[in-house]
């Protein structure tokens, strides 16, 4: 006889997806447990004084794609949540100039005529644009995957709703969307703008997670992120959580546990329980086993179904798809302790710049170069970085008279000739700090203590796998109906009772929450 | 007197329209700006006794349907596919040869890995039934999304069924596999990097990008389309060799009672109040007609040919937005012997002798390319015509037409002088010499055709020899520009009808025909 279930729901890992799942769930009356193997929650969103006095944002740093509905619904600003605009982005160009967007688009506008006019005349156009895209996306982003193989009526429909919203955009913005969606992002602003900076700083976003150049195709969409957030205008939309993005995870942790749901750390799982071809619980780490009606993973696909389920339990024409979901984290980060603040010298002395990112991109060629260094297993000798300092944001983050800087880097290969060593990390550390020294030459000096994170480490600590910061790449053949595999895009998996609910899952990456929520409603819409 | 149509430009797409048309009973006047038809596909003499197409030998795809409603083959068309696709010498003296016979290549590559050659027969087949899709879609004129009328609905069902009956994995695969990059795509199937290099190559054919650009996998696909089932990369060859395609489709199109012009360069497409009324000629000599066609590249059709004052702006920026990035210089070189290739026979060297060893290599060859420069370790594909026709060259003697990619229509600095010219011909002689060290002393001749060559000598805009790079978002319902994929443009009476249309280049006369077919079926509405 069976162990009758304590849990209706456990869901694996208390990452931001994971969370919300919970949250959802439990809101709807479910009996939830969430199972985080770290001391925090929040996965790849954490806050961690990792210096005494200085709290870093250790991985994920900014925020601009939670969901609206989700800050609705489980009414995250009462649990803490306050989102604080980035209102700046600043690129120091290679002559010594600087190239920056500001909050306010007119600001904007008259900066960026500086370098060009008819990019100036572009950008209205460009924003409207891209406003009308990210419009145009939303509704796909919040639908789940409809799979074009099945005749289920169920699918027929999704498949025809899709189609309707694409026939309802017109032909001309649906052909902008595709272009959008399948070409590189440099050859997509080339036909926008001519200053090279400024393309570069735009296209920058298009290669964030991604193991490819602003020069390759499947780039350019991840430029109407930007326009996601806010309205057109403001060069990015990107804001910072008041306490670090270890604040959203809590604020979501909040809400679960006021709807009910039970949250451990340390609880670390070993392995889902499957009995009779269905999920049953799980095993922790401790040998523990926890019953529960639906097990819902919040981890990544390769987590989730080679380590946590194992093949036997799975079709091997399944299992071959998840092995070749690709994942090549690219990404690393580098978190400073700073004595004083860095003095640009595009821009010298404090000021508001200093509340916005500087923006290490000052040509597509450099991006394009930092991206051949990794095409051949070397981490870039000259990065891009996307360097904010969250102190001048929120004081909390940094002693009195001190400040932290967050650094996102690119390229970091996961796959490093040689592997990642201790050595390999620190002279990764130095090739950034080297590179922004040479347009913040005081940096150097006022640097007190220095972490890097590399997409090993990345993977050690959040367990991503290889360090992949989306949970696999946003690449055009692993998105929609394909994430993570043919099939199985609809978070349900071979194993009955077994969800998924990651950044593995549609629509993906950032900080985003819609996988968890779609997760959600079709765990509900099941009736389970 | 006005005539009824004018097609302008006598490459084949353009002699394959001229010949639907003048067989429906169109009076037809094609013209061409040279003293040649076929445009690439027209015999030159680059070097003095040698003959060849200065696109070299492979005539690409020839749609059935075109040789069996043209009755090519009473006309005399022989296509010859030699046994040999690609042979890849590697460094260390060894090669890799695929051949049209999926078995003996599966045999071939065991001698490279053993677990490729046991994959080879899956992938061998699934590149056959996705080529087969395309064939499908490249038959009709493009769908119209995302609003199709009821024609594309009926098209559009069509293609879903036959994508259906791959079944459902196959389906999915297909739709995974086409925005892929072929890095990424060969990487799921093989281990060996001869394999994957001598493959990859075909995903970079004519396109800016590296095989690790999205779409490159489709690009695999596209030049797929035709060639005999297990056979990667082929080609197709045309007994009679250069011109010998334009020459039998001149005739056929005359049998039908279409009149052919060389000589005779298009100035301008005279244009009133929105409605193309004929041509100007550079001798300043008018014709007036009710349709005019062209099979000159949109971009040069639309920003050289067509008074802008009679063009949408918006029109105009999009077609000028059309990447036709050239890539590829051909370097012709006359020999006194064949290149010695260590344990390669002489069949292997029908098809093309291709170096790219590996994708990595392919990747850097790009590189340099994206920064302006020609590639240091370019990868080439050497077409031996005189192996199928002695006659091309003086007795003994072999041309060797080899294709470097990449070589930048846009190179830094200086552009392309006389110099640069010579420069790329030397790379190419090098990179062949590393592997068969006979062709440094036994090159007598040499004859270079840069992108620049092919833009000013053959109104290629860029030097692109397909008027368009067939990246994802440049096929299908967006070739040549979203909203006009189906052969009309914003002029009325005026017509596209060459590759920078659905379904593009490498595909001999798919877009002449297509066109044509659209044009008649208007006339019959």
């Amino acid at each position: 006889m069976s162990i009758p279930s304590t849990w209706d729901v456990i869901v694996i890992g208390g990452g931001h997806n994971g969370l919300v799942t919970a949250a959802y769930l439990a809101r709807a009356g479910k009996k939830v447990l969430v199972l985080e193997r770290r001391y925090c929650v929040g996965g790849a969103a954490v806050t961690e004084e990792i210096f005494p006095g200085f709290k870093f944002s250790v991985f994920s740093y900014v925020v601009s794609l939670l969901r609206p509905e989700i800050i609705r619904d489980l009414d995250l600003p009462r649990h803490g949540l306050e989102i604080l605009p980035l209102e700046s982005t600043v690129t120091p160009l290679d002559n010594g100039d600087y190239l920056a967007g500001w909050g306010d688009p007119d600001k904007t506008r008259r900066e960026i005529a500086r370098h060009s006019l008819r990019d100036a005349e572009a950008m209205t156009e460009f924003g409207r644009l891209m406003h009308h895209m990210a419009q145009a996306v939303k509704p796909i982003l919040g639908m789940v995957p409809p799979d074009p193989t099945s005749l289920s009526p169920r699918e027929l429909t999704g498949l025809l709703r899709v189609g309707r919203h694409f026939k309802d955009l017109g032909a001309e913005r649906f052909h902008a969307l595709y272009k959008l969606m399948t070409m590189s992002s440099a050859d997509y602003l080339d036909e926008w703008f001519e200053t090279d900076g400024l393309k570069a700083t735009k296209s920058a976003s298009g290669i964030i997670g991604t193991f490819l150049g602003p020069r390759s195709p499947g780039t350019a969409y991840v430029l109407l992120h930007h326009y996601m957030g806010e309205i057109d205008g403001s060069f990015r939309a990107w804001g910072f959580a008041k306490g670090g993005t270890g604040a959203i995870s809590e604020s979501i942790a909040g809400a679960a546990r006021r709807f009910g749901a039970e949250i451990r750390t340390d609880a670390g799982v070993s392995k889902v329980l499957v009995r009779r071809g269905g999920a049953a619980g799980v095993v922790l780490d401790n040998g523990d086993e926890l019953r529960a009606r639906v097990v819902v993973s919040s981890l990544d696909p390769h987590r989730t179904f080679l380590q946590l389920v194992g093949e036997d339990h799975l079709p091997d024409e399944f299992v071959g798809d998840i092995r070749r979901f690709k994942f090549r984290g690219s990404s690393g980060k580098v978190n400073l302790a700073l004595g004083e603040l860095p003095n640009f010298t595009c821009l010298p002395g404090v000021g508001p710049h200093l509340r916005g990112a500087i923006s290490i991109s000052p040509s597509i060629d450099y991006l394009e170069r930092a991206y051949d260094d990794a095409k051949y297993g070397e981490f870039s000798k000259a990065p891009y970085m996307d360097v904010i300092i969250p102190s001048m944001i929120d004081p909390g983050m940094a002693p009195p008279g001190k400040h932290v800087m967050s650094i996102f880097v690119q390229y970091a290969p996961y796959h490093l000739n040689g592997g990642w060593t201790d050595a390999k990390r620190e002279a990764f550390g130095d090739a950034v700090v080297d590179t922004l020294t040479r347009y913040a030459p005081n940096l150097k000096q006022a640097i007190l203590h220095r972490q890097v994170v590399t997409p090993a480490d990345i993977e050690r600590t959040t367990g991503l796998t290889e360090g992949n910061i989306f949970q696999g790449e946003l690449s055009l053949h692993q998105l929609f109906f394909l994430r993570p595999a043919p099939r199985w895009a609809q978070y349900r998996t071979p194993v009955r009772h077994l969800y998924q609910c990651g950044a593995g899952t549609h629509p993906g990456g950032g900080i985003m929450g819609a996988s968890g929520r779609l997760a959600a409603l079709r765990i509900l819409g099941d009736g389970r | 007197m006005t005539r009824e149509l004018i097609i302008i430009g006598g490459g084949i797409n353009g002699l394959v329209a001229a010949a639907y048309l003048a067989k429906a009973g169109v009076k037809v006047l094609l013209l061409e700006a040279r003293d040649v038809l076929g445009g690439l596909a027209g015999g030159v003499d680059p070097i003095p006794g040698y003959r060849c197409d200065v696109g070299g030998p492979d005539a690409g795809w020839l749609l059935p349907d075109i040789v069996a409603d043209l009755q090519l083959d009473a006309a005399g068309l022989e296509l010859v596919t030699p046994q040999a696709c690609v042979c890849s010498p590697q460094e260390g003296g060894r090669a890799l040869t695929l051949w049209a016979d999926s078995a003996r290549t599966a045999e071939e590559i065991s001698r490279f890995s053993p677990e490729d050659a046991h994959r080879w027969p899956d992938f061998a087949a699934q590149i056959g039934r996705f080529a087969g899709l395309l064939e499908a879609l490249y038959a009709v004129a493009p769908p119209q999304v995302p609003d199709p009328d009821g024609r594309d609905i009926g098209t559009l069902l069509r293609l879903g069924l036959r994508l259906r009956r791959l079944g459902r994995r196959e389906m999915v695969e297909f739709l995974r596999v086409a925005p892929m990059s072929v890095a990424e795509w060969l990487d799921d199937w093989f281990k060996s990097d001869a394999l994957k290099g001598a493959l990859g190559a075909g995903g970079i054919t004519r396109i800016f990008q590296g095989p690790r650009g999205a779409g490159t996998a489709f690009v695999f696909l596209h030049h797929q389309v035709g060639r005999p089932a297990g056979a990667a990369r082929g080609a197709h060859y045309v007994r009679g060799g250069p011109g010998a395609l334009a020459a039998i489709l001149a005739n056929v199109a005359q049998g039908y009672g279409a009149e052919i012009r060389t000589t005779a360069p298009v100035r301008e497409i005279v244009v009133r109040d929105g409605k193309a009324i004929g041509v100007a000629l550079e001798t300043g000599e008018h014709l007036a007609a009710r349709q005019v066609v062209s099979s000159a590249d949109p971009r040069r059709t639309f920003s050289r040919m067509v008074d802008a004052g009679q063009l949408d702006p918006e029109f105009l920026w999009t077609v000028g937005n059309i990447k036709c990035r050239g890539a590829v210089a051909t370097v012709h070189l006359a020999m006194s012997e064949l290149p010695r290739l260590s344990g390669v026979t002489e069949e292997a060297l029908g098809g093309a002798i291709t170096i790219a060893p590996s994708l990595d290599y392919l990747e850097h060859a790009y590189d340099d390319a994206k920064y302006g420069a020609v590639s240091r370790l370019p990868f080439l594909e050497a077409r031996i015509p005189t192996l199928l026709d002695p006659s091309l060259a003086p007795a003994g003697k072999h041309l060797v037409s080899v294709q470097l990619q990449y070589a930048p229509y846009r190179l830094r600095p200086g552009g392309w002088d006389d110099r640069a010219r010579e420069e790329v011909a030397n790379v190419a002689i090098e990179t062949l010499s590393a592997y068969a060290p006979n062709v440094r002393g036994s090159v007598i001749g040499r004859h270079v055709v840069t992108p620049k060559d092919l833009e000013d000598r053959y109104g290629l805009t860029e030097g692109h020899a397909y008027h368009g790079e067939l990246t994802l978002d440049q096929i299908l319902f967006m070739r040549p520009v979203a909203g006009w994929a189906r052969y009309r443009t914003p002029i009325e009476g005026l017509y596209l009808c060459g590759a920078g249309t659905h379904p593009g280049g490498g595909l001999a006369g798919a877009a002449g025909r297509n066109a044509a077919r659209e044009m008649l079926r208007e006339r019959r509405a």
